[in-house]
Order: structure tokens, then C-alpha cells, then sequence
């Protein structure tokens, strides 16, 4: 889904509070890197000039675990009515009774997808605005978290960086800071491997699972073994949906990439039981767009080493 | 204890002895000896403590709005901590205190009461030359010896560990305000601003902190939130780091090695 990876076009820091405004105005700068990282980012000819953030609070939780909006939802329709990857099963005993599982069904819940991807969206631009308000070339060391508040029923998307310029350099083409989530020798790595960081791209995938009979007897820790059936055996509506979402995940940071590379992809995934047979499985996917620029520098030979600790 | 910053009496016995050339501290081996290296010597593990009763301010209901009071005893509590633990240091001679830790404990037997508490090791130039703050007292950072050793060839010193602290109610939202948004995904600006401010609050106060000591900048700054004993709706956000001043003269950072670890 959408976002940073292309990012938005700085707006000017029209909603930024007043002490940001105070803060970035000051002389002195912060940042949150590391001591190592601050040296290394030294070394490399990157000046800190300011710890730049963004925050978004969304309404989101309300689509969550047995919702009227989702019991509304037909689970026979494809993808809920809403487009995307959907697949369904048919359970190969007939009808039983009203409460056997007929049918099972996995679809993209491509609504939970806009919530994170507008929410981290909004959250990343307010950071570049704090960058650009800086004067700043780049960010570098961003970190993301999503926090749902307790009591709240709203998540708050949190996005922080170091913001950094470049001794002497030029600024950034159109005056938007890139940003990345690498610092210090990773950083000064893949700069030496010829590569410079574009914006961070970060996408959400989320893939609902309403199981059919077997998936739920299955998953309950059943077997085929008392009547000569293998003893353990792959659940595959839970394999599709576990690889649909990673492969949602991957198609939407590629259509953030417009051509560039990821590089440090992080793929987490994971799953939430919501009642029986039914689960929600997400899978967030982040890393740093980069690109390019020139050949990469031959690498010194590399000195063996023994830690004494 | 017999005025708001003084020592009690335990301390100065103990200081007393680490005077006479014993030295305590909280250095791991490594840390040890990275602090040698750069050219300190560990005086004494050293601490400062203060029990503060925190007082009560009301708070409506649908209002986003900054706890004054709680703030201000917040601050004052850790200040207090901190300042015991200076002065323990000063009494030692240092130049400065690293690695320091600020915690907060809570008892069962003090309602509203709770316990901050400063520790770090006290050291000294081996070189005899001053590395005292712009405010002549010793620095204070929370950097490790390794961080303490990077940071020197860098070319900046640790002025002190700086911090700022908002404690903020963030409003509930009211039933209409609920049910005007039900079912769309949207971005609810008030609670956004809310959270946006009492951030940004903290970090001005802990970068005011770091322009009082002249400092030129704040190296590992750490966001931290809690709601303490006062309910979801009310946190405190406290931002945290080590304020650093460039040293006169050219630094030439050394360029990194690049290595093969032979460790498994």
C-alpha cells in the first residue's frame, strides 16, 4: 500500500505544533543516535543537526477482532467485496449441521492496509517536514513503531530519525531530505558499496483467515493418523494465507520502489487468533530504497580477530 | 538530612574511605578499561536519592492539557537525585561521572510517594587537566566506557546528562466525537496534537538544559513514557541524553578497520 517510499511532497510545517517549532529553532542539536553511530556518521562527513519526528493517532481498532463492520462482511464473497487475493474452500463432507464449516475462505483485508499505510504516511511526512524545516539534507537511523493506547481504541504511529547534512554537499534533489533506517558503519557500508539511501520504504499486508471444517479441526491439534492418514500433515489454508501475505507485502514495497533496491528488508509477521478458526495473520515489511550512484570502492583486506571477552 | 541537597551522614564515612585511594564503581572489565584508556581514573561508584511525595492536580475530563504540578515534582525529584549525586562526586574531587542510571522506584508503604534514584562511577583526569562543566560542577553523562572512549576521540566532551519532562493528559473523547468517525479509517487530530506537544515539550526542556551548559549538542537521546500510578489517560513523557561541546582543535577521526571476527 501506500507510502513513504515514494513519500509525499514536503507541505511546508503548516501542522507541526508550536514547540517544534521552538525546538528546531534552537542552536544546539539533538540526536538519537548512538555514540558509535554518532562517530561513525563524524567520520563519514555527516553533521547531526536535530532529532526530527512525526506522529499520526488513527482510529483503527474498531475493524478488529468480531466487529459488527466484520460480521457484516460475507466471507462467500470474494475478498469480502473489496478486490485483492481471496481464495476459498469447500469442505468435502456435505452438509453436517448449521454449525459444521462448510465453506473457509482467506481475503486481503485491504482496509486494515489503508488505515497503517495512511497512518504511517501521515506520520512520515510530518517527519520530513521537521527535516526540511532543518534545512537538513537527510535523515538518517529512523525507527517506527505503532502503538495501539490503551483504553483509547486508537493506535498511534510514531516515526523518529537524526536529521543530518552533508559537509559541503549540495542539497537534496527537490529539497526533499532523503532518509534512511541505517546509521553509523552500516550506513557508511553500503555508501562505500556505491549506494546512496533514497527514503525508507514500510508497507502492511493483512490477510483474514475464516476457516473451513478440516483448517479448524486441524489447527484444534486433530490428525488423519487413527485411520492411517499421515501424522502430521501441512494446514493449507493457513500455508496459503501465511504466503499470501508475504507476497502482498513484497508487491506493495515494490511498487515503492520505481525501479530502485531494497536493502536491509525487515519481514515480520505475525498472527492473531480471533476465535475459533478465525485469525487475522500481518506481515509488516521495511527497509531502505537505495540506489546506485557510482562502482563500489574494492573492500581492504580484512584483518582476523579474536575478541578477548 | 539537613537541608534539601545535603549528604547523609553513611555517605561521608563511605566517601571518606574512597578518598584514602580505594575505588569503588559500577564499570564492567572492558568499560574499565576503556576509561583508563582514555586517560580517566574511576573514583567511586557514587549516588544521589530522593523520596518525593507527588502531589494531586484535577484534570477534566475531554481536555488535553499539560499536569503542571506533576511535572514540576517529577523534575524536582530526579533534579534532587541527581544534585545529591554531584555533590557526593564533587566531594570525591572528580571531573565527572559516567555511566549514570535514573530510576524510579515505587513502595507499598508510601502512597504517592516514590523514590528517584542517580548512580554512576566518579572520575578523574589522569592528566590533571579540568574536564568540569561550563557551570564548574562535574559532568554527568549515561554513556557506557565505550561510549565514554568513542566520544573523546571525536572531539567532543560530555557536558552533563540533560533531560526534560512533560506529564500530559490526553483527553477521552466523547461519545458524539465516537460515533462521528464509527467504521472509517481516520486520523483523529486532537489526540495527534496532544501527544505531538507533550513530546515536543519535554525535548525543548531537555535541549534548554543543554543550551544553559553551553552545550553544541545532545548525543543519544531516549524518548522514554510511563504512566507511573495515574491511569492510561495520563503519561509522562521524559526525554533523556548527554550533552556534548566540541573541543577546540581539528580532530582526525581515525578510519575504521574492517575485520574478520575468528569468534564463533
Amino acid at each position: 500500500m501506500g507510502t513513504p517510499g515514494g513519500a509525499g511532497s514536503v507541505e511546508g510545517a503548516d501542522d507541526l505544533p508550536e514547540a517544534a517549532d521552538r525546538r528546531l529553532g534552537s542552536g544546539s542539536f539533538s540526536s538519537a543516535l548512538t555514540v558509535p553511530d554518532f562517530a561513525a556518521c563524524l567520520q563519514m562527513g555527516l553533521q547531526p543537526v536535530g532529532l526530527v519526528q512525526g506522529f499520526c493517532v488513527m482510529q483503527w481498532g474498531w475493524y478488529g477482532a468480531n466487529s459488527p463492520y466484520m460480521r457484516g462482511a460475507s466471507p462467500y464473497a470474494p475478498s469480502g467485496g473489496r478486490g485483492g487475493y481471496s481464495a476459498t474452500w469447500q469442505c468435502p463432507h456435505g452438509f453436517v449441521s448449521t454449525e459444521h464449516r462448510m465453506w473457509g475462505q482467506n481475503y486481503e483485508q485491504s482496509w486494515v492496509e489503508a488505515a497503517w499505510a495512511q497512518g504511517f504516511g501521515s506520520a512520515y511526512t510530518r517527519l520530513v517536514e521537521e527535516a526540511h524545516a532543518i534545512g537538513a539534507h537527510g535523515v538518517i537511523g529512523v525507527v517506527d513503531r505503532a502503538t495501539h493506547l490503551a483504553d483509547m481504541g486508537v493506535t498511534e504511529f510514531h516515526i523518529m530519525g537524526t536529521a543530518v547534512v552533508v559537509d559541503g554537499g549540495p542539497p537534496p534533489p527537490g529539497g526533499q531530505p532523503w532518509t534512511t533506517y541505517l546509521a553509523g558503519q552500516r550506513l557508511a557500508k553500503l555508501v562505500e558499496a556505491g549506494f546512496m539511501p533514497v527514503a525508507v520504504a514500510a508497507t502492511m499486508a493483512s490477510v483474514r483467515v475464516w476457516a473451513y471444517c478440516v483448517t479448524e479441526y486441524l489447527m484444534e491439534g486433530g490428525s488423519w493418523a487413527w485411520s492411517g492418514g499421515p501424522g502430521t500433515q501441512e494446514v493449507d489454508q493457513i500455508i496459503h494465507a501465511h504466503t499470501a501475505v508475504r507476497r502482498i507485502a513484497r508487491e506493495h514495497v515494490r511498487q515503492q520502489l520505481a525501479g530502485d533496491s531494497l536493502q536491509g528488508a525487515r519481514l515480520l509477521t505475525s498472527a492473531r487468533r480471533l476465535s475459533e478458526g478465525d485469525e487475522v495473520i500481518e506481515c509488516t515489511l521495511r527497509g531502505t530504497r537505495v540506489r546506485r550512484v557510482r562502482d563500489a570502492d574494492p573492500l581492504p583486506t580484512p584483518r582476523p580477530t579474536v575478541r578477548l571477552t | 538530612m539537613s537541608e534539601p541537597t545535603g549528604l547523609p551522614k553513611g555517605a561521608g564515612h563511605r566517601l571518606e574511605e574512597l578518598e584514602h585511594g580505594l575505588f569503588t564503581s559500577d564499570l564492567s572489565v572492558n568499560e574499565f578499561l576503556l576509561v583508563k584508556e582514555a586517560g580517566f581514573h574511576p573514583l567511586g561508584f557514587v549516588m544521589g536519592s530522593s523520596i518525593y511525595h507527588t502531589g494531586i492536580q484535577t484534570r477534566r475530563w475531554g481536555q488535553s492539557q499539560e499536569l503542571t504540578k506533576l511535572t514540576e515534582a517529577m523534575y524536582n525529584a530526579r533534579e534532587l537525585a541527581m544534585t545529591r549525586m554531584e555533590e557526593e562526586a564533587d566531594q570525591l574531587g572528580a571531573d565527572g561521572v559516567v555511566g549514570v542510571r535514573l530510576d524510579v522506584n515505587y513502595y507499598e508503604w508510601g502512597s504517592d510517594a516514590a523514590e528517584f534514584i542517580a548512580m554512576g562511577t566518579a572520575v578523574k583526569a589522569e592528566s590533571g587537566a579540568s574536564y568540569r562543566n561550563t557551570l564548574g560542577k562535574p559532568f554527568t553523562s549515561d554513556l557506557s566506557g565505550q561510549d565514554f572512549w568513542t566520544i573523546m576521540q571525536t572531539g567532543y566532551v560530555p557536558q552533563g546528562l540533560v533531560m526534560g519532562t512533560c506529564v500530559y493528559h490526553i483527553a477521552h473523547r466523547g461519545m458524539m466525537q465516537a460515533l462521528g468517525n464509527a467504521g472509517q479509517n481516520v486520523e483523529l487530530p486532537n489526540f495527534t496534537q496532544a501527544l505531538y506537544e507533550a513530546r515536543e515539550l519535554a525535548m525543548t526542556r531537555m535541549q534548554d538544559e543543554a543550551t544553559q551548559l553551553g552545550a553544541s549538542g545532545i548525543v543519544g537521546v531516549r524518548l522514554e513514557e510511563k504512566s507511573h500510578q495515574w491511569g492510561s489517560h495520563t503519561i509522562e513523557f521524559l526525554a533523556l541524553g548527554t550533552a556534548v561541546t566540541r573541543t577546540s582543535g581539528e580532530v582526525t577521526l581515525p578510519r575504521p578497520t574492517t575485520i574478520i571476527s575468528l569468534d564463533n
